[in-house]
């Protein structure tokens, strides 16, 4: 199961899967049947219908499993710190700094890390500009060093 | 699922709705950019939040949530008045935008206390997603309090013209009794709606900002401001409704009943447009 729902990528980062997203909450097998639960990580966010279809797809195909829920829940609410650590690399890799998970960060007056590293040449010359993005998770920021716009995980 | 709960849920999705469909005709219109883009991902965030609250009523009642947003008539609706009011201009669409945030900010910490496990849960959830709502209304609140002249003398009507209407969030929904009673509106209306004018009092006294409110509302007794400039609620003010509640609509009130403004008959033709003309189509 968890191999088939590796395949599953993030509708909006299609670099990560949902599973090292950490959206994956529990996958309960009993007999033939399959309850898979699924964290979104905004309330808001127009790819959890999407992420539904795709994971029914992909689970669709796995030996012995006739019926399949997917169910959304937000206990526990997603964090950040639920992305795994090759999760974070395939962020960087597609232009989208990592969230700076559990460790204590300066928050400005716009709530978002005073240092966002550039994911392109790893410079913490940046500044915000704006703290909403392209979609509800992400937030723009600047590169001062290589001149590069890009875009931070919003820490939640 | 009990009435009330459906009355909560329906108050709650329906402010989340109508809100976001006003902010999300700033999309293209926004005075620059990156407002633009503001706007448009907030709009989108309580839009969002819209759907997560009518999906939690739609579980429960055997409907779809794109029924319940979209497949009601006029009267159906029980958002507060002014979050149907036009977008006017910017510094009123500000002061909206941080009057209904720091309102939605405290009544979301009282929902994370709901006897319903999946309300509280989703509470806690949105409540993080709105942190950036009220810090994007702060920065801009603060922006404009310190600005030019002329910027503030607009964002200190806007605030006049807003705040008496934003108790309209505080008006008891239907059977809000009972909610109280089974644990699932922790704290009462009244109760939640004088946590919002002592703390939106406070902040609008640190910025040097006016925290009377609007001689319409006053006038009425309603809603007075004492001596110190202080807000203080009436509570001897009775629902004054008319049959058609048209009056106390004009003061903002009356939306949890049904009763709302002209201003809303447009923005329902729009939004609710789409789905009239296709019922049941899917795209």
């Amino acid at each position: 199961m968890w191999d088939a729902l590796s395949t599953v990528m993030d509708p909006e980062i299609p670099a990560v899967s949902v599973v090292e997203m950490g959206m994956i909450r529990d996958v309960a097998v009993a007999g033939t049947r399959a309850a898979i639960t699924v964290l979104p990580t905004f309330t808001g966010c127009p790819a959890v219908p999407i992420i539904k279809e795709d994971v029914l797809a992909a689970v669709a195909g796995v030996e012995g499993i006739e019926d399949v829920a997917v169910e959304f829940s937000y206990e526990p609410a997603w964090t950040p710190d639920r992305i795994s650590e090759a999760g974070r690399e395939r962020l960087k890799e597609f232009g989208i700094a990592p969230p700076t998970g559990n460790a204590p960060v300066l928050i400005t007056e716009i709530g978002l890390p005073t240092v966002a590293v550039c994911p392109y040449c790893g410079s913490r010359e940046t500044h915000n500009e704006n703290p909403f993005g392209p979609t509800p998770c992400r937030a723009l920021y600047y590169c001062d060093s290589c001149r590069n716009p890009f875009e931070q995980f919003k820490p939640i | 699922m009990s009435d009330a709960f459906a009355s909560l849920l329906t108050a709650l999705g329906d402010d989340e709705l109508v809100l976001g469909h006003r902010h999300s005709e700033w999309t293209g219109y926004a005075p620059h950019l990156e407002e633009d883009v503001a706007f448009s991902s907030i709009a989108q965030d309580e839009i969002g939040h819209a759907t997560a609250y009518y999906s939690l009523l739609a579980k429960v009642t055997d409907t779809d949530p794109d029924r319940l947003a979209l497949g009601r008539d006029k009267s159906g609706y029980r958002h507060a008045v002014v979050c149907e009011r036009p977008n006017r201009e910017w510094g009123y669409t500000l002061a909206r935008h941080w009057f209904y945030d720091t309102a939605d900010e405290i009544r979301l910490g009282s929902l994370e206390l709901c006897a319903d496990e999946d309300l509280a849960a989703l509470a806690r959830k949105i409540r993080r997603e709105e942190r950036y709502h009220l810090l994007h209304a702060d920065s801009w609140m603060k922006r404009i309090a310190r600005g030019p002249v002329e910027g503030r003398t607009k964002l200190m009507d806007a605030i006049g013209d807003t705040l008496s209407e934003s108790l309209g969030i505080f008006e008891p929904f239907e059977l809000e009794e009972a909610a109280v009673k089974e644990g699932l509106w922790p704290t009462p209306s009244d109760e939640l709606r004088e946590r919002f004018l002592q703390r939106a009092a406070e902040e609008l006294d640190v910025l040097g900002l006016p925290t009377e409110i609007h001689a319409h509302a006053a006038n009425d007794a309603e809603f007075v401001a004492s001596s110190s400039g202080d807000l203080i609620a009436d509570q001897e003010g009775g629902d004054g409704g008319s049959a058609d509640g048209q009056d106390t609509v004009a003061l903002g009130l009356g939306g949890r009943r049904g009763h709302h403004s002209a201003d809303f008959d447009q923005l329902w033709e729009d939004m609710t447009g789409q789905y009239r003309a296709h019922p049941g189509a899917t795209w």
